[in-house]
């Protein structure tokens, strides 16, 4: 099967006046791709997001939905529907007249236009809540009529801007399968923007990791997480140990370093990095490393330090650990087998670590 | 007693104490006097404390009471409908077009730091026999007689009360576009629609709570005013109110007076809720 590519955007910009936004913006996204913007606060993957809706003008590149150029369709033209950040319910219309406020535009006809909205409100299980009014409605409820609204349109692109971030914890779980679900069933391309790192792994299929303007990886969650490109992209995902490494040699495709604090190792060179040099970055994940009171066996690097903190957090436990002449502790977390905080702040302990489980960085950023 | 004040309640009416007291001296009492005055009669010299629906009765079939009372409703009507029309773009462009709100704000609140009487005046120089509006027209050679349409009639009173109440059109109606959330109108041309229908659909809807309380604002007072057609309305623009205060004055009559003060009351109440409901109604009608 082949799919199409439905979004390709290239060399895209876009200023503030002085400030630059966006910067050489190149992405392609293929039909039915649930793709997620990932960066912090005003690193530009809103307003990247705001381009591709038509709020937003760009001051140079392309961007072309199902092969047709932008340039000079208003957003009102375009193929894509968004669902906002505040969801934007209109507070003067009930629910059903919410979803159908753009089928009114297309003149369906009272039938066609009953039957769409009703099937929308299925689709996002508020069946039969026409009437209720937009002020009656919880977050969760407002959040799936804004979702039933955009859909009923049926956009090539469905456009969300941090779908999820006015919800609670137990709430916007439930709402990250309902929607990857949805977007499954549908087949629409879903573009998200969110700086929830696990909202984006958990639903996204692509993602495109954002700082300051520009667009820095895009990858498969799984990838992004092993291989990240950088030390910026590694930090923002998940938790990382950044430790100094010394290149001794590189043999296919393995890199043999000293690493500080576990000794000589042997990396798996990240085809995703960019920046080479005898001083390597090496990343560890916390979970990746054993922490044990004796020696555990098996390792193929090994670090002793002192327990500094020990914290519970239900389904993990994690342990700060020092050593000496390592600059920060180490970060550890360890699953929670038995409801045991196993070392106490203070106790002598061992670090083991695979390999496999360090990732190269590359050169360190200044 | 100082236990009391301390209750939320005591606390409560406490500080409520000087207002009501305000309110019920200047307002509910004259109001009272006034009742009981619309069911007196006046003789030559004296005022006939018998109770008697005498002075309704005249109210109702008095032609001269009606045609004034249909009068003053439609310039009220009027006078509302000008002036909101008007003040809608100035608070539209205040809400969403500058940056400079408070300046602008300021710069709408000027008239009031003239007199109202003053202002009056001034329609009046603009708008007479040989005011500011036919010299410039003659001297343009535009027409060669002044125009006589100007004032003393019932546009004269539209326009200028127009002018005075502005600001209290814009204000509410400001306020209320300010209060609509942007990201509604983007929503709006996301999911089809261009400027024009999102202002119908959208914009319209939302502002009017703004629009009912601009046009109540300025409804309500106008009725009953009595300075302006006095000064600008000529014999064609009297209003109810003039007579009522022919009634107070050199007619000496105030028992019809304090009548026809109710039944405009009452008029007036029945007229701006009728309104309400309609405009209600056309808000949610729209979707």
């Amino acid at each position: 099967m082949t799919t199409q590519n439905i979004i390709e955007i290239s060399g895209v910009e876009k200023r503030f006046g002085t400030f630059t936004a966006v910067r050489d913006l190149n992405l392609t996204l293929k039909e039915g791709e649930f793709f997620s913007l990932l960066g912090p606060s005003g690193c530009g993957k809103t307003t990247a997001l705001r381009m591709i809706a038509g709020f937003q003008d760009h001051d140079a590149g392309t961007i072309c939905i199902g092969g047709q150029d932008m340039a000079h369709i208003p957003a009102n033209k375009r193929p894509t529907n968004m669902v906002f950040q505040s969801y934007a319910i209109f507070p003067h219309l009930n629910v059903g007249d919410n979803v159908a406020f753009g089928l009114r535009k297309l003149k369906l006809g009272k039938a066609e236009t009953d039957a769409r909205v009703a099937e929308a409100l299925e689709m996002v299980e508020l069946g039969g809540l026409q009437s209720r009014k937009a002020t009656e409605l919880s977050g969760g409820q407002r959040q799936r009529v804004a979702l039933a609204r955009a859909l009923v349109m049926r956009p090539k692109v469905l456009l969300l801007d941090e779908p999820l971030s006015a919800l609670d914890k137990n709430l916007r779980e439930a709402m990250q399968f309902e929607m990857r679900r949805l977007q499954q069933k549908l087949g629409i391309t879903f573009v998200m923007v969110t700086h929830d790192q696990y909202e984006a792994m958990t639903m996204s299929d692509r993602i495109g990791v954002m700082f300051k303007g520009q667009l820095k990886q895009v990858d498969k969650p799984e990838v992004l997480y092993a291989r990240p490109c950088s030390q910026e992209v590694a930090a923002f995902i998940g938790g990382m140990n950044f430790l100094d490494a010394a290149v001794t040699r590189e043999v296919n495709g393995k890199l043999h370093a000293d690493v500080q604090g576990f000794g000589p190792l042997s990396i798996d060179v990240n085809p995703n990095v960019a920046r080479r040099g005898p001083q390597l970055l090496a990343g560890i994940r916390p979970e990746q490393l054993e922490i044990s009171a004796q020696k555990p066996d098996g390792y193929d690097g090994y670090l002793q330090g002192t327990v500094t903190n020990a914290a519970f957090y239900g389904e993990n436990v994690h342990y700060h650990v020092t050593a000496g002449g390592l600059p920060q502790p180490i970060a550890v977390s360890v699953p929670n087998y038995f409801h045991t905080v196993d070392h106490k702040q203070g106790d002598p302990v061992w670090l083991g670590v695979q390999n496999a489980s360090v990732i190269d960085l590359g050169a360190r950023e200044a | 007693m100082t236990g009391f004040l301390r209750t939320e309640a005591g606390k409560g009416l406490a500080l409520s104490a000087p207002a009501s007291l305000y309110v019920g001296l200047l307002v509910a009492a004259p109001l009272g006097i006034l009742v009981a005055y619309s069911f007196w009669t006046q003789t030559y010299v004296e005022i006939d404390k018998t109770l008697t629906w005498a002075n309704y009765l005249e109210a109702a079939t008095d032609p001269l009471v009606r045609h004034l009372m249909l009068r003053s409703i439609l310039i009220a009507a009027a006078v509302t409908a000008v002036t909101v029309a008007l003040a809608y773009p100035i608070a539209y462009f205040i809400a969403f077009r500058t940056h400079k709100k408070t300046l602008w704000l300021l710069l709408i609140t000027i008239p009031f730091w003239s007199s109202y009487l003053l202002r009056v005046f001034s329609w009046k120089l603009i708008l007479g026999f040989n005011g500011v509006m036919n010299s410039a027209l003659i001297s343009m050679g535009l027409i060669t007689e002044p125009l006589t349409f100007l004032l003393y009639n019932e546009f004269a009173v539209v326009l200028t009360l127009a002018h005075a109440w502005a600001p209290f059109a814009i204000l509410p109606i400001y306020v209320s576009l300010q209060k609509i959330d942007r990201s509604l109108l983007e929503a709006a041309t996301d999911l089809g629609l261009t400027k024009l229908e999102r202002f119908i659909r959208v914009t319209l809807p939302l502002t009017v709570p703004g629009i009912i309380a601009a046009s109540l604002i300025i409804f309500i007072p106008t009725v009953g005013d009595y300075v302006t057609p006095s000064l600008v309305g000529g014999s064609q623009g009297k209003m109810v109110a003039n007579l009522i205060q022919v009634q107070f004055g050199p007619a000496n009559n105030w028992p019809l007076g304090a009548t026809l003060s109710l039944v405009v009351m009452a008029s007036v109440g029945f007229v701006a809720i009728l309104f309400v409901i309609l405009a209600t109604a056309l808000g949610r009608w729209i979707r």
